[in-house]
């Protein structure tokens, strides 16, 4: 009863008091760092994780420990481990404290074999052989793993959808004058997805061309006869026949999601074959999303080309107004930066050198890939940005972004600011954003961080003094553009001609996110290090990517430590012909998640290239600690294309063999491409290895 | 001086997660790690059991490794004997599957496999602090205590009721 | 003559268990245990193993393992009691030497019954499993036998053919009943066990009798039957029940029907004179009835009642199920206790086959006490049946959990 009252108490005190209330709710986070004055060891990340090492060992904690290497470090990012020890002084609960609060985690939902669509649940089955060994309505594990797995498929695809189409309304406001403050900025790109599209270019102006573009993009949500176009027009001819031959063209990016809604239902589809033909399906169906989203983004804010930009946290200026994109759209966040240099002057009145704009996760690869804005951090990592007491303000569209934000800015004195209807959260300041008046819009969020770096200009900062070079901006025009450097007429000729003389041993993508039960960036860096030196030519993208540039990887004066010698020739040799003065770096940023599908395009490319199918090319993709449900959908579509496809982080399968076997091996017969997954990133290194190597001896290599 | 640490359930925290009884078959498997545990044959086996007691009611239930155990009198092959720990243990060895102990235990914990044709029950997890059971309940609804700690916690409990009843 | 506080006369189950119950309450008086055997006590159920050969003598020894693990107990081997005087509180043994005791207890087990209508079973070759010895010698003939006759479908004799049957003997079981086992449960209620008990390769024949047994100078050469045909065999196992070892006690005044007659606290009519185990006659606690029971846990629970009481603690025996058995045959596991056989009574039966099992519940005839169980297959719930039978639970509320078989330990909590 006390304590009932006591927690009432606590949710009134947050809804009417906009108090800090770090020091009630979390009072067991102090418990937990008194355990650490215990220990005098000098690191001081290590200091906790000893201290709640001692405590029972739990069946999740076990497991948890196993992931993390033995300095249980939380991350590997400098930055943010001086920010993990800011915290901890504080009280602030971060992303860690609360993931060791849940242990030990539910083994059923690990394994997948927990469900709740319908009101006969909650169903578990017991993972042992044990009663209950199938659901109240019958459903067995392998059913219940499947469409589990489908719902979070089509969650990723909802995701891109919702991007694209933000993208599309965006195109056609712009066409039609709606929308003053977007411009066509690439219309060569404009007029080249035209024609994939078979819309008529010749003769009519942007406009015209924009609101075809734009209209053909909105059909592809709904149901059509013919399939997605951003699908159909985007794969091989090889590759879109070995998908029409098991079912696997999308017919609408929304109707797939939505058939899978009805297929998961209480009592419709309980054949795990079939739906995870239809997962793949709307796999397929996020690829279309993603592309029409990088598409379109191309269009309205131009084309990337390779710039110089810095990453990490001493981009933060202690003397600016510092303000943080967050979430995927560049709609936002390309206003955001429009308007920085136009509010210098206000930030100036309150004693700001000026706007600063800064990055953190996707939106912030968009600007990054288009203006050379530099990242802030990434991912799990988002919290500590605020601890710096220097990041005024985070606006932010949606997905990726943890509604703890808020909690963290009230005790910092930041602020966030949401600006989507579609994502708000409680204890932000909201600013609904409209396309037709974007840059007022824009300008009222920068108001607000303005105001809140009034409040702390006298106050000191804590600014992580650590930072990288990093060189972005590889779209695929970028990389052709940068080859034909070398061979005008047969642009690709040159990289293919490296993948055959063992210059280049293979390639391999790494997507994702950044997972709080893997030391941050740790499955990244270890793999992306062995690939380097074993020549395999590594390109990246989102929170990937955001790891990768955070640790040097994009660099380029780290390719003579990171890389082996034939792939070091081949950046070398680019970067010569490029006249960069410096080779290209080691890791190519391909751009945000959505930008994906640039590697779907030159992996098609390629492959058209060689006249083989996309399965044929000794090309892997790893989301090697992937977190969203958008990871996954990426990952259906990657083995969709044809690729071995590495997750380092369980997926809830395990429950279910037969699922488990699908996607790991009976795949392959599909589409010729398949899951790894491998907790390990050293023995992950080695199976990827050995699947380009297979590719290679396949083709003759 | 006092007795080992005994598991002890409150049914009132108890909401029938069963994380227990998977954490248990874990433990008790041969790689003591849930995805590989999955695959072991034969399959590992939890040695306690949530059971409801009556709606809303749930309690896990598992040996009590009695002082004076009706398993070990009545077992009709010497196989159960009680440890210097206090633990109730079947030697596997001698153990030959006449189920004699199943049918005698008031509490109905005691484990037939069937794939080894032997009895089983709790063991207090012997290479571990902490049960894993105790571990890995979510609601603090298992407790590991000495029995004289868990009483005088009781009646901490009760004393000061009585006296806030007011 | 010697002198002894506890005289206690077999080392089989209830005297051992009484041995262990008196040290743990009587930490100083001296106790002797007397056997006519010439092994140390050892865990009889165990006795099959030494047929396979899977186990030595020293495997299935009682001293040192289970409940007796750190006990130290004395035990006088070969020592046959010959007569016994109560008032004066002497014990005779046979070579001539004698005991003087405060308190005796008569734990002197059963022996088997041989019928006499059945002709030549004093051959080579006849056993009736039932010692320690008998195991030793089954053994040794083994060697010389390709077939075994066994008479009787108990579950002694059933044990004994799956021994023999892992040995490579072709093995026949004669039982005059419908079905094996008809002492603990009806000829449906068996189906099950005797469906099992087919794959395993025994022979059954029921509704037969065995007339005589023929041997020549190498011992049992066949069986005859009631309808004359003879089946070729070198060893025949008399399973057909057993008789209390009371012949000792002929002239001492103890009081005997069948068995040694006691009150509920193990005593016999003479003060300081207990009996426990298949030797004391004692009472089904559902009807009442008096009964002598053979079974290994019945007699380690009355030899421990006798053990307390001989200590000076009033323990009252609550009775013992006639029937409650619990084993595995050919792989089905069976229990089977308190009243199941229900022909031509008014008790409400439930019967069940389920996949792979069968279950029999016996309700009292209003329906309110649970009396009896046959599980077959399916036994997680055997124990709290067992609870609930001996404590008279009224189970009105929980009935449907019993019928179902989702019977928890939470359901008694309510």
């Amino acid at each position: 009863m006390a304590f009932f009252i006591v927690f009432n108490y606590c949710i009134l005190q947050r809804i009417f008091a906009k108090k800090c209330h770090c020091d009630t709710s979390y009072g067991h986070i102090k418990i937990l760092h008194s355990l650490v004055d215990k220990f005098s060891i000098k690191d001081n990340n290590r200091e906790y994780m000893v201290a709640v090492r001692r405590r029972p060992i739990s069946m999740k904690e076990d497991f948890a420990m196993s992931y993390h290497d033995e300095q249980g470090a939380r991350s590997l990012d400098p930055a943010v481990q001086q920010m993990i020890v800011r915290a901890k002084e504080k009280n602030i609960p971060t992303v860690w404290d609360r993931y060791e609060l849940m242990q030990p985690q539910c083994a059923f939902g690990d394994t997948g074999l927990c469900c709740r669509h319908c009101l006969q649940g909650p169903c578990r089955i017991n993972p042992f052989g044990e009663e209950p060994k199938v659901g109240i309505c019958g459903a067995t594990a392998d059913v219940m793993v499947a469409r589990g797995l489908d719902r979070a498929i089509a969650a990723g695809t909802a995701a891109h959808s919702g991007h694209a189409k933000h993208l599309a309304h965006t195109l056609l406001k712009s066409a039609e004058g709606k929308a003053p403050d977007y411009k066509i900025k690439d219309p060569d790109k404009l007029k080249r997805v035209a024609k994939r599209l078979n819309i008529a270019v010749d003769g009519r102006s942007d406009g015209e061309i924009a609101r075809e573009v734009a209209l053909a993009a909105l059909n592809d949500f709904a149901e059509s006869e013919i399939g997605v176009k951003w699908a159909t027009t985007v794969v091989s001819e090889k590759r879109k026949k070995v998908l029409s031959a098991i079912n696997a063209v999308p017919r609408g990016i929304d109707h797939e999601v939505s058939e899978i809604m009805h297929r998961t239902l209480y009592g419709v589809d309980a054949d795990a074959v079939n739906l995870l033909i239809a997962g793949i399906r709307c796999g397929v169906a996020d690829l279309a999303g993603c592309y029409m989203g990088t598409d379109l983004a191309d269009i309205l804010f131009g084309t990337p080309k390779p710039l110089v930009t810095k990453a990490n946290m001493a981009t933060l200026k202690a003397d600016m107004v510092n303000i943080a994109v967050h979430g995927h759209n560049p709609v936002l966040s390309e206003m955001i930066v429009a308007m920085a240099e136009e509010m210098k002057n206000e930030a100036m009145v309150v004693g700001a050198k000026g706007v600063n704009v800064v990055g953190i996760c996707c939106t912030g690869n968009e600007l990054m890939e288009r203006h050379g804005i530099p990242a802030c951090t990434h991912s799990v990592s988002q919290e500590m940005a605020l601890l710096t007491g220097a990041l005024d303000a985070i606006v932010v569209d949606y997905q990726c972004i943890m509604p703890s934000l808020v909690d963290v800015a009230e005790c910092m004195g930041s602020k966030i600011v949401t600006t989507m209807d579609l994502c708000k959260i409680t204890g932000a300041e909201h600013i609904e954003f409209r396309e037709e008046s974007a840059a007022q819009k824009a300008k009222e969020a920068i108001r607000v961080a303005i105001e809140v770096f009034k409040k702390r200009k006298d106050k000191a900062v804590d600014i992580p003094q650590v930072d990288s070079t990093v060189v972005a901006g590889f779209s695929v025009e970028a990389i052709v553009a940068a080859l034909s450097k070398i061979d005008p007429t047969e642009p690709l000729k040159p990289l293919v001609d490296n993948i055959k003389n063992g210059n280049i041993r293979g390639v391999c993508l790494f997507a994702g996110c950044n997972n709080v039960k893997v030391p941050q960036d740790r499955n990244f860096i270890i793999m992306a290090e062995r690939f380097l030196k074993e020549n395999v030519l590594v390109v990246a993208t989102g929170c990937g990517a955001g790891a990768l540039m955070r640790h040097g990887f994009m660099d380029p004066t780290n390719v003579d430590r990171l890389c082996g010698p034939g792939l070091k020739a081949v950046l070398t040799a680019i970067g010569q012909a490029n006249n960069l003065g410096s080779p290209l770096p080691p890791v190519l940023h391909l751009g945000s998640c959505v930008d994906n599908s640039r590697a779907v395009a030159l992996v098609v490319a390629l492959a058209d290239y060689l006249g083989v199918d996309t399965d044929k090319l000794p090309v892997v993709a790893s989301a090697a600690e992937a977190v969203s449900e958008k990871a996954i959908s990426i990952g259906v579509y990657a083995v969709a294309v044809g690729l071995p496809t590495h997750v380092g982080i369980m997926v809830p399968v395990l429950g279910s063999p037969l699922v488990t076997n699908i996607l790991t091996e009976k795949v392959k017969g599909l589409t010729g491409g398949y899951f790894i997954v491998d907790l390990d990133p050293l023995s992950s290194t080695e199976k990827l290895l050995k699947a380009i190597d297979e590719r290679r001896s396949v083709l003759g290599l | 001086m006092k007795g080992p640490k005994e598991i002890f359930a409150n049914p009132r925290l108890c909401t029938a997660c069963k994380t227990c009884e998977i954490a248990c078959a874990v433990e008790h498997s041969k790689t003591k790690s849930l995805y590989s545990a999955l695959a072991e044959r034969p399959q590992p086996k939890r040695r306690l059991y949530v059971e409801p007691a009556k709606t809303g009611l749930n309690i896990p239930i598992l040996c009590r490794h009695c002082e004076d155990a009706p398993c070990m009198h009545a077992c009709i092959t010497g196989a159960i004997s009680k440890t210097q720990a206090g633990v109730v243990i079947t030697d596997q060895d001698r153990c030959i599957g006449c189920w004699t102990c199943v049918m005698v235990c008031p509490f109905g914990v005691i484990g037939r496999h069937l794939e080894t044709q032997k009895a089983y029950r709790c063991d207090r997890c012997p290479d571990r602090e902490v049960p894993a059971c105790v571990s890995a309940c979510p609601t603090k609804a298992l407790i590991y205590k000495e029995a004289e700690d868990f009483s005088r916690d009781r009646r901490v409990v009760v004393a000061t009721e009585m006296f806030t009843k007011e | 003559m010697e002198k002894t506080d506890y005289l206690i006369i077999g080392a089989s189950a209830a005297g051992i268990s009484a041995a262990l119950a008196i040290r743990n309450n009587d930490l100083k008086g001296s106790i002797t245990v007397l056997t006519d055997e010439p092994f140390q006590p050892y865990f009889r159920p165990l006795i099959p193993y030494i047929i396979t050969g899977q186990k030595d003598e020293q495997a299935i020894g009682m001293l040192g393992s289970g409940p007796y693990k750190d006990f130290e107990l004395e035990i006088l081997t070969n020592k046959r009691v010959k007569n016994l005087e109560p008032l004066q509180k002497i014990a005779y043994i046979e070579e001539g030497h004698s005991v003087s005791y405060h308190k005796v207890l008569f734990a002197t087990g059963s022996r088997p019954f041989i019928p006499h209508e059945i002709q030549g079973t004093e051959a080579k070759g006849v056993y009736a499993l039932r010692t320690l010895g008998d195991a030793k010698s089954i053994a040794n003939r083994l060697i010389e036998t390709k077939e075994a006759v066994m008479i009787g479908g108990g579950l002694v004799n059933l044990k004994a053919s799956f021994a023999l049957l892992e040995r490579g003997i072709r093995v026949t079981l004669v039982v005059y009943s419908p079905e094996v086992l008809s002492q603990l449960m009806e000829p449906e209620d068996a189906y099950l066990i005797r469906k099992a008990i087919e794959t395993s390769g025994l022979t059954i024949l029921s509704g037969q009798n065995v007339r005589s047994i023929v041997s020549d100078k190498r011992g049992v050469r066949g069986v005859v039957l009631d309808s004359g045909k003879e089946i070729p065999c070198q060893m025949a196992f008399i399973g057909k029940g057993v008789r209390p070892n009371v012949e000792f006690l002929s002239d001492s005044g103890i009081k005997i029907d069948k068995g040694i007659v006691v009150d509920e606290c193990t005593q016999c009519n003479i003060p300081d004179a207990y009996a426990a185990g298949d030797v004391a006659v004692t009472f089904e606690p559902i009807s009442g009835q008096r009964i002598v029971t053979a079974l290994w846990t019945n007699a380690v629970e009355m030899g421990r009642c006798a053990g307390f009481n001989m200590a000076g603690l009033r323990t009252k025996y609550t009775g013992t199920f006639g029937i409650m058995n619990a084993t595995q045959i050919a792989n089905t596991p069976f229990v089977s206790m308190g009243t199941v056989h229900t022909k031509g009574t008014d008790y409400e039966v439930h019967k069940e086959y389920y996949k792979d099992g069968y279950c029999k519940l016996v309700f009292s005839n209003h329906g309110r006490h649970l009396i009896g169980v046959v599980l077959i297959g399916d036994i997680s719930i055997a124990g709290l049946c067992r609870y609930l039978i001996r404590n008279k639970m009224d189970v009105s509320a929980i009935k449907r959990h019993i019928i179902n078989r989702t019977l928890s330990y939470g359901h008694l909590m309510q």
